[in-house]
Order: C-alpha cells, then sequence, then structure tokens
C-alpha cells in the first residue's frame, strides 16, 4: 500500500516548525505504523536526508514512550491503544496520514515528533513513593489487602505514562495521570501513612509545572491505552478534599 | 589470570550469612564521600541506585530513555518466584535453588543460585510495602500461580504487568531519592566507554542524546545494569533501544564477557509476519499455564483451527513430556516448536507458528475466569492481530528473549575489573545455561536490592583512602578522544546502505545459526559472514545528519557496530563448546529421541571471555557442585 | 489554599453552578405560570413576582444569585485563560469529536453565549422592573406590578421570542455537561451514583431546555 505522511519537523525547541509531506510506497497492512516511518527513515537515508525523530522503545504498547498525535487522535483513530500497536490495516490505500507531536506547554518540542515529559518524572518525584527503605519492610502478608482493594489499585496503577491524557485534553490538564498515581498509592494500605502529603504535594507539583485544570470532557479515559477511567479524577478531588480536612 | 569467583565458606545455607559478617563496613559519614555511578535504570539499576542513595552513597543514575520508568523490565508479564511457600505445597528455598540450578541445566554456581533463592522471600516484602498491587485472594493473601520448568505455584504477579508495576516501585523509589538529592537522574544519556585508571573502573563518558556533547563522569565505582542484548538478534521481544554497547566497551576494557552465547528463546512470542518486522511481540508465559499447545497432524493443513478435529490434533509437549506437558521449561518448549514447524507441521500464514488454545480452558473454567487472568494478554493480542482468542487459538512463535551470558561476575557481582559491577541480566550469575519463567525480574531486583549494596562496600571500603578521580585525568581525555574518534569514523563512511539493513543482514544470521540450535558447520560459515557484515558496514554504512544533535539514526549505528563484534564472540562461545546444555543446543550433542546431550566431565564450567584487540582468549571457572549431584534435565 | 488553585478554581464553578442549577428550576416553576389561561396568570404571577421581591430572605438570595454569575464567570474567564496558556499550540488536525463531547470541549462558547442572553433577559426585565429605566411599568387590578405584561409584551415581539428560544440550545448543553461535571470536581466518585448523575444531568438539561425555550413560543402564540 502507499499512503502521504504529513510529518511535523522542527530542528530544536527554538525554531519553527512545520508539517512535510512525504509519500512512502511498498508499505503492507501488517506493518505496524512505527515500522511505516522506519521504512520512511531508510528511504531518507538512503537520499541523504536526515531521518525524522521520533520515540518509540519496547514496542509493545507498555512502556509508554511513543507517543505522538495521529490524524488527529492521541495514539492514532482507536480507544485505548499506543502508537506502536497501531498497525497499517487501520488505514486505506492512498491515505494521508497527518502526524504531530504532543501538544502541551509543559512538554516541550525537541525534535521533530520528540517531546519533553519529564514534568510526569517530576510529579512522582513530588509523592508518588512509600518512604520506606529497602530491608525494613514487614512479611508480606502481614497485611491482608482484600482483592477488591488491590483490583482497584492494579486499575489505577496500570498508567504507562505516555502523555496521550494530556496530549488530548483541550487543557494539558495532567489530573488523569496525577490521580492514578494517586489512588493507586492512597487506596493500598502500605500507602496511607503519607496519604495526605502525597496528595498535596502531588497536585501542588502538577501545578506548578503548567499544566491546566480538568473540566472532565472524558477524552483522557478515551485516549488512555489503559483505559484508566476518569473516575480517578474525580476521587482525587476527594483526596484533596479530604487531605485540607486531615491533612 | 585465575578467575576468583570468591564463593563464602560454609554450608550452602550460611554462605552469604557468612559473607555479610566478613565484609568490609563504611561509616555513613564516610559513604557521603564516595561517588557511584550506576548506568542503566531498569529493576536492577533503579533499586541499586535506590538502595545505594538509602544507605549514604552520592549516586548518578543514567539511562538512554526519556525516564527511567522505560526500562525494559517495564515489559515482563508473567511474574516474579518467591520461595515463600504460602501455597503449601511444599516449595522451600532449596527446593527454588534446585529448580533453578536444574533448569539452568547445572552451568551455574551452586552459591549464587542458592542466594538468588534465598533472597526472593524478603523481596515479595519489599515490594508489598513499595506499593505493588499484586494479585490477592478474597481474605486478601497474596495469590501464586505456576511458572515453566517447576511443579509448585511460586509466581506472584500483578495481572499481565508484573514487570511494570516493579518497575514503577522501583522507579518511585529511585525518584524519591532524586527527591531528596541523593541521586542525580540523567536520562537521555548513553554510556559509550568506560574509564579505567590503574586498572580499577573510575568513570565512564556518556553522550547526551539530545545534544550530541560528550561528557565525563568520574566516580569510585561504576555499576552496569544495563539488561540483556537479545537485539543481535534484531527480531527479538527485546526495546528497539536494548543494547549491548556498555558490556562491549567494559568487554574492551577488560571485563571478562561470560557464557555470551547462552541465550534464552522464548516458546511463546507472536510469529514475525513480514520483512519489515521490528520486533516480537511476547506473549506471557503464564498463558501456558491453561492454554494447551498443539499443530495439526498433517503436514501443511490448511484449514482453520477450529475446523481441526481433537483427534487430528497433536498436543506435542503433552506427548513428549507427560508430567510436564505445556509447562516444560522454555528452551525445550521452544525447540520442540521449531522442530514441529521445521517438520512442516507449522500454522499461520508463513507456516511458521504453532497454536496456543484456550478452549478448554474456556470450558473447564468458564470465559469470566480466564478473562479475569488473561483479559489484557488477549487484548493485546487483538490489537497485533486482529484475532479474538476466545473464539480460536493464538499463533505463537519461538523468540530471541533473554540473555544467560553477561559480564563474567564473582559472588560479590564484581566483574574482572575491580570497581566495576554488572548487575541484573546484563551479569552472567544465576541462571546458568536457561532460565526458568519468573525467574529474571526476580534476579533484576535481588542483585539491584540486596546483594549489591552489600558487597559494593568491601570494595569502596579499600579506595576510602585513594584520591577521588577527577574527569581532568589523561585517562578521561583518551577515552572521550577514541569515542570522538569512533562517532567521526561511524560517520565519514558515508556509504550507501542503511544502519538497518546491516542489522537485518546480522540478524538473520544469528538467528540462523546461533539461536535455538547450532552446529559447528553453521557457526563457522557464521563467524565468516558476521565477519564480512562487519567490513561492508565499516564500508558503507550511511548515517545522515550530526553528532552533535539529537541523532537517532547514530545511536542505531554505534549500538549496531558493537552488537556485529559482540555476534562474533557469541559465535565463538557456542562453537567452541561441545556439548548441549540449556538453551544452548548443539546439533551433534543429542540423543536418538533429539534430547539434549551434556558433557560434564569437558564442560562443566563457566567460560568467560577475555578481549584482546579482536580475539578472544577462553577462560574456565570450573563449576564445583558440593551440594547437589547434576543429573540429566528430564522434563518427561 | 493557594497550593491547589486549580481545584479550588474548578471548586467555585462547580458550587456556583450547581447553586445557578438550583436557581433554574425555581425560575423555571415560576414560568410555567405563564403557561396558564391569562385571567389566572397574570393575577398569579404578578402576586408571585411581589412577594418575591418584598421578601427580605429573597433578597439575600438575589445577591447570592448575583454573586454566583459573576463568580461563575470571571472564574470560567481565568481558567480559560490558565488553560488556553497550557497549550498554546493547537494541533493542526484535532478530531476531539471522537473522544468528547462537543459541549464539553466548547463550554466556554457556550457560557459566553448564555452570559450574553443574560444581560440581554436582565435589560428585558431586571432594569425595567427595579430600575425603573425604559418604558414606566403599569400596575395590575389587585396593585400589584404588572411583571405579566412586561413579559406578554416581549414576547408579542418574534425577535425576542427566537432569541430566548435559540439561546435555550446553549443552555441546555451547558447544563447537561456542567451538572454531570460539576459533581465530579466536587470530588463525587461513586461510579453507580454518577451514572444516575449522568441521566438525571439529561433529564434536567432537556426539561432546562425544553422549558425556557418553548414557554416564549407558547406565549407567543397564546
Amino acid at each position: 500500500m502507499q499512503v502521504t505522511f504529513k510529518i511535523w519537523r522542527q530542528d530544536s525547541p527554538s525554531v519553527k516548525g512545520a508539517l512535510k509531506a512525504y509519500k512512502v510506497q511498498d508499505l503492507t497492512e501488517d506493518m505496524s505504523f512505527l515500522e511505516a516511518l522506519d521504512h520512511l527513515n531508510e528511504q531518507l537515508v538512503v537520499q541523504g536526508e536526515k531521518v525524522i525523530a521520533y520515540e518509540y522503545d519496547c514496542r509493545e504498547g507498555i512502556c509508554g514512550q511513543c507517543g505522538v498525535f495521529i490524524n488527529g487522535r492521541a495514539h492514532g483513530p482507536h480507544d485505548h491503544m499506543t502508537t506502536c500497536q497501531l498497525h497499517m490495516r487501520s488505514f486505506k490505500d492512498g491515505d494521508t496520514i497527518v502526524v504531530e507531536p504532543w501538544r502541551a506547554a509543559s512538554f516541550p518540542v525537541i525534535k521533530d515528533l520528540i517531546v519533553d515529559r519529564s514534568a510526569f518524572d517530576r510529579i512522582i518525584e513530588a509523592g508518588a513513593f512509600v518512604s520506606s527503605k529497602t530491608g525494613t519492610a514487614p512479611e508480606a502478608n502481614a497485611i491482608p489487602v482484600p482483592k477488591g482493594m488491590a483490583d482497584k489499585a492494579m486499575d489505577a496503577a496500570a498508567c504507562i505514562g505516555c502523555g496521550a491524557c494530556v496530549a488530548s485534553c483541550k487543557n494539558s490538564s495532567a489530573a488523569l495521570f496525577t490521580s492514578a498515581k494517586i489512588n493507586h498509592l492512597n487506596s493500598l494500605p502500605q500507602g496511607k501513612a503519607e496519604q495526605h502529603q502525597r496528595v498535596a504535594e502531588m497536585t501542588y507539583q502538577m501545578e506548578q509545572e503548567g499544566f491546566g485544570s480538568c473540566t472532565f470532557t472524558g477524552a483522557c479515559e478515551v485516549e488512555c491505552p489503559e483505559g484508566i477511567s476518569i473516575l480517578n479524577i474525580a476521587e482525587m478531588n476527594a483526596r484533596i478534599t479530604k487531605s485540607k480536612v486531615f491533612g | 589470570m585465575k578467575l576468583e569467583a570468591k564463593i563464602p565458606e560454609g554450608k550452602l545455607e550460611e554462605k552469604w550469612r557468612n559473607y555479610q559478617v566478613k565484609s568490609q563496613l563504611i561509616n555513613p559519614a564516610n559513604k557521603k564521600k564516595l561517588k557511584v555511578i550506576v548506568v542503566g535504570s531498569g529493576l536492577a539499576g533503579a533499586g541499586a541506585a535506590a538502595t545505594l542513595a538509602e544507605l549514604g552513597y552520592d549516586v548518578q543514575c543514567f539511562c538512554y530513555q526519556d525516564s527511567a520508568r522505560r526500562a525494559h523490565s517495564v515489559a515482563a508479564q508473567g511474574g516474579i518466584n518467591a520461595a515463600k511457600n504460602y501455597q503449601h505445597d511444599g516449595d522451600s528455598v532449596w527446593r527454588m535453588f534446585y529448580d533453578t540450578l536444574k533448569g539452568g541445566d547445572f552451568r551455574s554456581r551452586e552459591a549464587n543460585t542458592y542466594r538468588l533463592a534465598e533472597l526472593s522471600a524478603p523481596l515479595i516484602d519489599h515490594f508489598v510495602q513499595q506499593g505493588v498491587p499484586f494479585a490477592r485472594e478474597y481474605g486478601g493473601t497474596l495469590v501464586n500461580r505456576s511458572f515453566g520448568g517447576v511443579q509448585v505455584q511460586r509466581t506472584f504477579y500483578a495481572r499481565g504487568q508484573t514487570g511494570q508495576q516493579l518497575l514503577l516501585a522501583a522507579y518511585s523509589q529511585l525518584y524519591k531519592m532524586v527527591q531528596a538529592k541523593k541521586v542525580e537522574m540523567l536520562p537521555r544519556n548513553e554510556m559509550l566507554d568506560l574509564v579505567v585508571i590503574d586498572g580499577k573502573a573510575k568513570g565512564i563518558i556518556v553522550r547526551d542524546l539530545v545534544t550530541g556533547a560528550l561528557k565525563r563522569y568520574a566516580a569510585d565505582a561504576v555499576v552496569l545494569a544495563t539488561g540483556g542484548y537479545s537485539r543481535v538478534f534484531r527480531l527479538s521481544t527485546l526495546a528497539i533501544g536494548c543494547n549491548g554497547s556498555a558490556l562491549w566497551k567494559a568487554h574492551k576494557k577488560g571485563a571478562f564477557f561470560g557464557a555470551p552465547s547462552f541465550t534464552q528463546i522464548h516458546p511463546t512470542a507472536l510469529p514475525q509476519s513480514s520483512e519489515a518486522q521490528s520486533k516480537l511481540t511476547l506473549m506471557s508465559e503464564s498463558l501456558r499455564n491453561d492454554g494447551r499447545i498443539w499443530v495439526p497432524k498433517k503436514q501443511e493443513d490448511s484449514r482453520k483451527a477450529n475446523d481441526i478435529p481433537e483427534e487430528e490434533r497433536d498436543y506435542y509437549l503433552e506427548r513428549r513430556y507427560p508430567s510436564f506437558g505445556n509447562l516444560a521449561p522454555r528452551d525445550i518448549a521452544s525447540r520442540a516448536a521449531k522442530e514441529r514447524i521445521d517438520a512442516g507441521y507449522g500454522v499461520g500464514r508463513l507456516k511458521n507458528a504453532v497454536y496456543l488454545d484456550f478452549k478448554h480452558a474456556i470450558e473447564k473454567f468458564g470465559l469470566a475466569t480466564i478473562q479475569d487472568r488473561y483479559g489484557n494478554l488477549f487484548t493485546m493480542y487483538k490489537k497485533i492481530t486482529g484475532i479474538d482468542a476466545y473464539n480460536e487459538p493464538m499463533q505463537i512463535s519461538p523468540a530471541a528473549h533473554f540473555s544467560m551470558g553477561g559480564l563474567w561476575v564473582d559472588y560479590e557481582l564484581m566483574t574482572t575489573i575491580p570497581g566495576l559491577y554488572a548487575v541484573g541480566e546484563c551479569n552472567f550469575s544465576d541462571h546458568g545455561a536457561n532460565r526458568l519463567g519468573a525467574n529474571s525480574l526476580l534476579q533484576a531486583s535481588v542483585d539491584g536490592y540486596f546483594i549489591l549494596p552489600n558487597t559494593i562496600n568491601n570494595y569502596l571500603a579499600g579506595v576510602l583512602k585513594e584520591a577521588h578521580p577527577t574527569t581532568d585525568h589523561p585517562e578521561f581525555e583518551k577515552a572521550e578522544a577514541a569515542v570522538q574518534a569512533h562517532i567521526d569514523r561511524v560517520l565519514a563512511v558515508n556509504g550507501t546502505q542503511t544502519v538497518d539493513h546491516f542489522h537485518r543482514e546480522l540478524g538473520k544470521v544469528m538467528w540462523q545459526e546461533c539461536a535455538m540450535s547450532r552446529n559447528k558447520a553453521g557457526l563457522e560459515k557464521a563467524l565468516a559472514q558476521i565477519s564480512q557484515i562487519k567490513a561492508e558496514f565499516w564500508k558503507d554504512v550511511k548515517v545522515t545528519g550530526s553528532d552533535k544533535e539529537l541523532n537517532t539514526e547514530l545511536e542505531k549505528a554505534l549500538r549496531l557496530a558493537d552488537f556485529i563484534e559482540l555476534g562474533l564472540l557469541m559465535c565463538t562461545d557456542a562453537l567452541q563448546r561441545e556439548e548441549s546444555c540449556g538453551a544452548h543446543f548443539r546439533e551433534e550433542y543429542q540423543t536418538e529421541e533429539g534430547e539434549a546431550v551434556r558433557v560434564d566431565k569437558e564442560y562443566s564450567y563457566v567460560s568467560a571471555w577475555e578481549y584482546d584487540d579482536g580475539t578472544f582468549t577462553l577462560h574456565k571457572e570450573e563449576l564445583e557442585f558440593e551440594f547437589v549431584q547434576p543429573t540429566v534435565r528430564s522434563y518427561k | 489554599m493557594l497550593r491547589n488553585k486549580l481545584y479550588f478554581r474548578k471548586l467555585l464553578i462547580a458550587g456556583t453552578g450547581l447553586f445557578l442549577c438550583l436557581f433554574l428550576v425555581v425560575h423555571l416553576s415560576a414560568n410555567l405560570i405563564l403557561v396558564l389561561p391569562e385571567e389566572v396568570a397574570r393575577g398569579l404571577y404578578n402576586s408571585y413576582s411581589t412577594t418575591l421581591r418584598e421578601s427580605p430572605l429573597i433578597k439575600i438570595v438575589a445577591y447570592a444569585l448575583y454573586l454566583a454569575i459573576v463568580l461563575h464567570v470571571i472564574y470560567a474567564i481565568v481558567i480559560t485563560i490558565h488553560n488556553r496558556r497550557a497549550k498554546p499550540q493547537k494541533y493542526v488536525m484535532n478530531r476531539s469529536n471522537e473522544n468528547s463531547s462537543w459541549a464539553s470541549q466548547n463550554m466556554g462558547i457556550l457560557g459566553t453565549l448564555i452570559l450574553i442572553f443574560i444581560v440581554i433577559h436582565l435589560a428585558n426585565f431586571w432594569a425595567r422592573i427595579k430600575l425603573g429605566i425604559g418604558e414606566e411599568v403599569g400596575l395590575d387590578t389587585d396593585g400589584h406590578v404588572d411583571v405579566y405584561e412586561v413579559t406578554y409584551s416581549l414576547f408579542q415581539n418574534i425577535y425576542y421570542v427566537i432569541f430566548y428560544t435559540v439561546l435555550a440550545i446553549p443552555l441546555a448543553y451547558h447544563l447537561h455537561h456542567g451538572f454531570k461535571s460539576a459533581f465530579k470536581s466536587l470530588g463525587f466518585y461513586h461510579k453507580k451514583g454518577l451514572r444516575i448523575v449522568a441521566k438525571v444531568a439529561l433529564v434536567y438539561a432537556l426539561i432546562m431546555g425544553i422549558g425556557f425555550g418553548v414557554i416564549p413560543l407558547i406565549v407567543y402564540f397564546k
């Protein structure tokens, strides 16, 4: 099959970028979207041009590195999917595919389709941990965690940190990311000791990073590869209130 | 040079305790003055960096990804083993030790393997305390399942995302120490060389992947936690960025490479579908708990899976290994699949797969139970292949997966370069010639959290009085200049072929001759072919862009240049070891039934290779089995 | 407090929003009087509005109402400015309609339309009746200020009728998303509960939209 990619090219954060069109032939439906880009890059090398910079690592939907905006959707046309899981069979022969980097003030473009998501790391740094040193843990079965509670924590913990929530949110809100982490740890007995501080510090850091506020459009939960529920954000709001009252 | 494994005295059960009692301690005030570099931020790296920082060392941690959370530990799906005996099924540290040693076909040290089993239980405690949402029973206690190669249930898991959850716990703990200003985290920085001063590891040269600048970092000790190198096959279950460069640079600077050819081929990956494929996605081995593997009894059977009646299906694992059945260890399951595929029974469009069928499990346990156990794996399968595995069997195929081989390390996890440590998958330590399922996350974590932080002090106590290295030392000068010259050389070739072209060529040779089954003629041919690829690479590779910018093509080229040389060593090692053991199957050494023949008399040692300007010298660490008797590994 | 400005701003918007939602219920129920036959409606409507104007309690509520509107608007503007700064560069291609409702993406526009409506609505009634601007308002036979007449005459003008009826549409959309969203902003995260809230929001928005939109038409055709 043959498609035309319109890809955002931007050499560095300081210069202006623009979409550039590339016609790519000899693609097959079995190819993943990223393999199609690989294929394009090989052509560019042979032509002596600089390759398109885009990110990926695991290519099995779990590392969270491969986020790009494809034809107006985070990670492409399907719900709950990463870019690396998208295959060319989702497109038609002759399609034009627009590829842009995540757009958010807190995710500045580094080059072409690569953005800097270190703001997420700093939110984690602010409190997404249990302050127990290695070697200090009690016996694992000493504190029972009911299945429902463990499952709920796991649902929230599944976040892969790809940034699709921020990218697809018209306000660039990081509320889904932040709330998922808060709810994962705060709902487990191990995370209870620091629950209020965690909520306060992580949400504060989220604001400091310049993310927008959540207006519950619901785009994030549709684009989230792990299908993390937007209810996490509502729960986080309740936890903020709780931390103001009891914290 | 004699290889000194430094195994402590005493009974197997007492060795680790005896070691700790005798190792040197450093007082907290002095720890602050000692700088440790950790390269890699996966489970081993992040665990080590966080724990060393908690102990008071001054730590710098590097990774090539944009965040520590991307490290490929994240992709391990199935679980982590621990000898907790929560299921009351007769498990114990000893049994786990024995399973691991036997699983590795008696090609690892007893003392190391025992320690792995011994430290597994506190590791689960640790991860639970860090907030890992392991699967639970309704009553709140932890759930276990069984994994390939064992008959007890000792695997802990967090849905199909165990690796991710453990890595996120380690990453969180690491960033807690970043917040506390005890760790400096340097993502998007790739190590390109090791700096050795007076025979000791004292620093690294890295390339800032955003600006392209080369930078020097000095430290009192360097810890490599850079993971596996199965991307040498190009098509593997590894992340695209996974590479062997840090190991290779260390090897070239004097660290011996242990059992480089021991590579695990995982039986349950998705089959290759095209030439352009960049990666083979792994489906968790846990699927083999409930799924049954089969091929049609008729060759080149073109019927759809569901149209083939029960009596015309060959459940070959159950047939050949009745007591372990579908849960036979990975090397055996992979080889059995290859045997069927090569014999013309393969299924799928390219006839390169076998079926993994859940029909019986769904009939027996109900759809809801199977969905609860494997739901996300089935979803993933559908995303990639477009096939609903609840209605028809999955198609799976073997794929290059785990590197048992790695830098040779002693009991302290130190390489043959003093002050250079290797932890996790990048060392050769506990798994012997084959790794058991769910032991990978375990080894990475135990190395990083529990072992290294208790052994590195033994070395650092000795260097405390020495002058701290600085980056203006002539060795740093020299190393940086060499790295720059290497980069310039790659860019100067300006040929006609892409990096991926050469990687595909290398991968084909390695997969053909140095994967599931190997033979003398093939390996000799491979050595010649790889030398040819190497020559062509340096004559005809083309990399566009410059080195002073973010240049993913250059990154790939530098990694591939090292993979090519590593491929030569792997084939050399496979050729030298004239026996079949674990994942290393030499066709010349098999029974009439096709089972492996181990040659203990001659090959009961760990091969440790020394680099000498393009040639490799073999050193042997004899394996002494004091506590168990190596037996023929039978899973019948 | 300052440490969670995103949260507090949303809390304020949600709180004032729900208060205004409640007000609309009262407002609409009063408007229903207009649907009755004129002989009943005029007296009832005028006495009702007089009671409201003269009650000190309602006075307090009225001030709360003004405050709610002002805060709701100001903070909506503040949030919008902040959110726009958080996404300075828009996508060349954005198919947000595939992952979210149009209303949720355009609460600002919907809100602005409603604000325009409120200004004109206040000019039509509040300015005339309370401030005495424009044509003087007469008394009915009971001696009450004839608010009914003001309303009735206004809705004899087809342009006003169209304006009031059409603007009930953005109101319904705004209320539908706002009502649902407010509960989540306030921290209500009960899954089944929110499903009920979503249904209530739909019914509520429909009633409000149809109610406010149809009454001018009924009055016009009376």
